[in-house]
């Protein structure tokens, strides 16, 4: 078992069920994500890893299942109705969610990418949401680019944007469904720097990737899905001693 | 012009001095036309806007209601729209419309469906990681549409509200039938005068034809300013000031 099981768990789903139309893709899904975690989330195209990570902000609705989220419960429910319930805007504004396609605002600079959801969630002046923007842009070291619109940015920028619009607004979790995955070779480097610097800072994280090295560095707790299901999960020893043959597989497929 | 005389037809005799001569009464039904366009493009872009929610609403009631709008009110013609406004709506509910409300509201209901179309499908060019981006990051609906979804959808309408418009313009001049006195009017009455038709008719098309001009190049400025970075110079300037803010920023973090 990871080693940060003692820890207070910051999300719990249990029994995560979601359907699109008729074709079930989530099959019951069991998942404790503790607070100062890494988990890395793996597996074949399709099998749900994105949809689990939507679910974790309720981009999707996930049809049958509980959600749990420091204490309050968001999803459908499993039933046991003594606990809180909270609305889904209040659970995203303390989840951060970084996309394979970055997703920038265009039409906005990059501080104002950070500024304006920042502004619009904390009120407060122009001048005191530039100022926190221009600090997160500090940190991925992107200050000088402030001023750049995403189209004046390379990939690599982009995301490292992207991943300072998600941090300034102070979040307990991060997502990251393949933050790599649409970037050239020689700008994933950058990407992973700034999400490796976020990972030693203690930030919990759960990381959608096919970056099986990276994955294997910061990863306490490796899970692998397969059509649906979480098929085998383990810590930090789980790429050498996982047993699970399915996994061991793709694992061998992808390094 | 020898052989039409060979033939025993009268000489044409081009008047072109009669533009000249009527230019201030040609210049006033032009800015009659612009008048009721642009009072017409206002409203419609505002209640096309509103129907092009509704018609990508969740709610069928009124998806089907905009639905419905949009496939009457396009297929009717500007002539038979402001006959009805001018004429039907007094007949049926006693209330007479000046001919200026009955031009603006005719368009209005023809252009607000066009518009609606136009708004919708810039809405959802705009992709869906847009949206999804708002949201993950606890935006609320509202300032989703507004801050994201409405300056990206209006910078990809932009070109075809200039077209609207000019079609809007020239759907003015069906509206001499109900005695509005825009270019075509103004052209008809000099013409019952001095029976040039050639010339008369020559100089409103020239008009039409100067506004195309003009309009296509202020919806190209404007598409400039909207353009990201900023292109127009508008836009410029004020994104310099905002620049020379986010670097003084730059140099205290
Ligand atoms: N909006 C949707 N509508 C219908 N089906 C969907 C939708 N989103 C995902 N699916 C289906 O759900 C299944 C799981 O998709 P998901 O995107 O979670 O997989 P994934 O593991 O993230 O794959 P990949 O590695 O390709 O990103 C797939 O079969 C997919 O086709
Ligand atoms: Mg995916």
């Amino acid at each position: 078992m990871p080693t940060s099981s003692n820890n207070e768990v910051l999300m719990e789903l249990s029994g995560v069920r979601k359907t699109f139309g008729t074709i079930e893709v989530l099959h019951g899904i069991d998942l404790q994500i503790s607070k100062g975690s890494h988990a890395v989330i793996f597996g074949p195209s399709g099998s749900g890893k994105s949809t689990v990570l939507r679910c974790m902000n309720l981009l999707e609705e996930p049809q049958e299942g509980s959600i749990k989220f420091l204490g309050t419960e968001y999803g459908p429910g499993n039933g046991k109705d003594d606990v809180k319930r909270g609305k889904p805007i209040e659970l995203r504004r303390k989840v951060g969610m970084v996309f394979q396609q970055f997703n920038l605002f265009p039409h906005l600079s990059a501080i104002d990418n950070l500024a304006l959801p920042y502004r619009s969630i904390r009120g407060g002046s122009v001048q005191e949401a530039q100022e926190r923007a221009a600090h997160e842009l500090n940190k991925v070291g992107l200050l000088k680019f402030a001023t750049n619109y995403p189209s004046q940015l390379s990939g690599g920028q982009q995301q490292r944007v992207a991943i300072a619009r998600a941090l300034s607004l102070d979040p307990e979790l991060m997502l990251f469904d393949e933050p790599t995955s649409a970037l050239d070779p020689e700008l994933v480097g950058e990407v992973l720097a700034v999400m490796r610097q976020l990972a030693e800072s203690g930030m919990t994280m759960v990381v959608v990737t096919h970056e099986m090295n990276f994955a294997r560095e910061i990863g306490d707790l490796n899970v692998f899905m397969e059509a649906g299901n979480i098929v085998a999960t383990g810590g930090s020893d789980f790429f050498e001693n996982c047993t699970n043959q399915r996994a061991q597989e793709f694992i061998g497929s992808v390094l | 012009m020898m052989r039409r005389e060979e033939e025993g037809v009268a000489p044409i005799n081009f008047m072109w001095h009669l533009v000249w001569d009527f230019k201030w009464d040609l210049f006033k039904g032009l800015l009659t036309a612009v008048n009721v366009s642009i009072a017409a493009l206002i409203l419609s872009m505002v209640i096309g806007m509103i129907f092009a929610l509704a018609r990508m609403s969740r709610f069928k009631v009124f998806s089907i209601f905009a639905t419905v709008y949009v496939n009457i009110f396009r297929g009717i013609p500007a002539l038979v729209s402001v006959i009805w406004v001018y004429f039907g709506w007094s007949l049926l509910f006693g209330h007479n419309f000046t001919v200026y409300q009955a031009g603006v509201i005719a368009l209005t209901l023809l252009y607000s469906s066009f518009f609606c179309e136009i708004f919708r499908s810039a809405l959802q060019a705009i992709h869906k990681g847009q949206r999804e981006a708002g949201m993950a990051l606890g935006l609320t609906r509202g300032r989703i549409f507004r801050s994201i979804m409405l300056p990206q959808a209006t910078k990809i309408a932009i070109p075809n509200i200039g077209s609207m418009y000019i079609g809007m313009i020239k759907d003015t001049s069906t509206f001499a039938i109900i005695g509005m006195v825009e270019v075509v009017r103004v052209t008809q009455n000099l013409n019952s005068t001095y029976f040039q038709p050639f010339v008369l008719y020559t100089a409103a098309a020239g008009l039409y034809v100067v506004i195309a001009f003009l309009v296509d190049f202020i919806f190209r400025n404007v598409e400039l300013n909207f353009s990201y970075p900023p292109q127009g110079r508008i836009a410029k300037f004020l994104s310099r000031k905002k620049k020379k803010r986010v670097e003084g920023l730059m140099k205290s973090t």
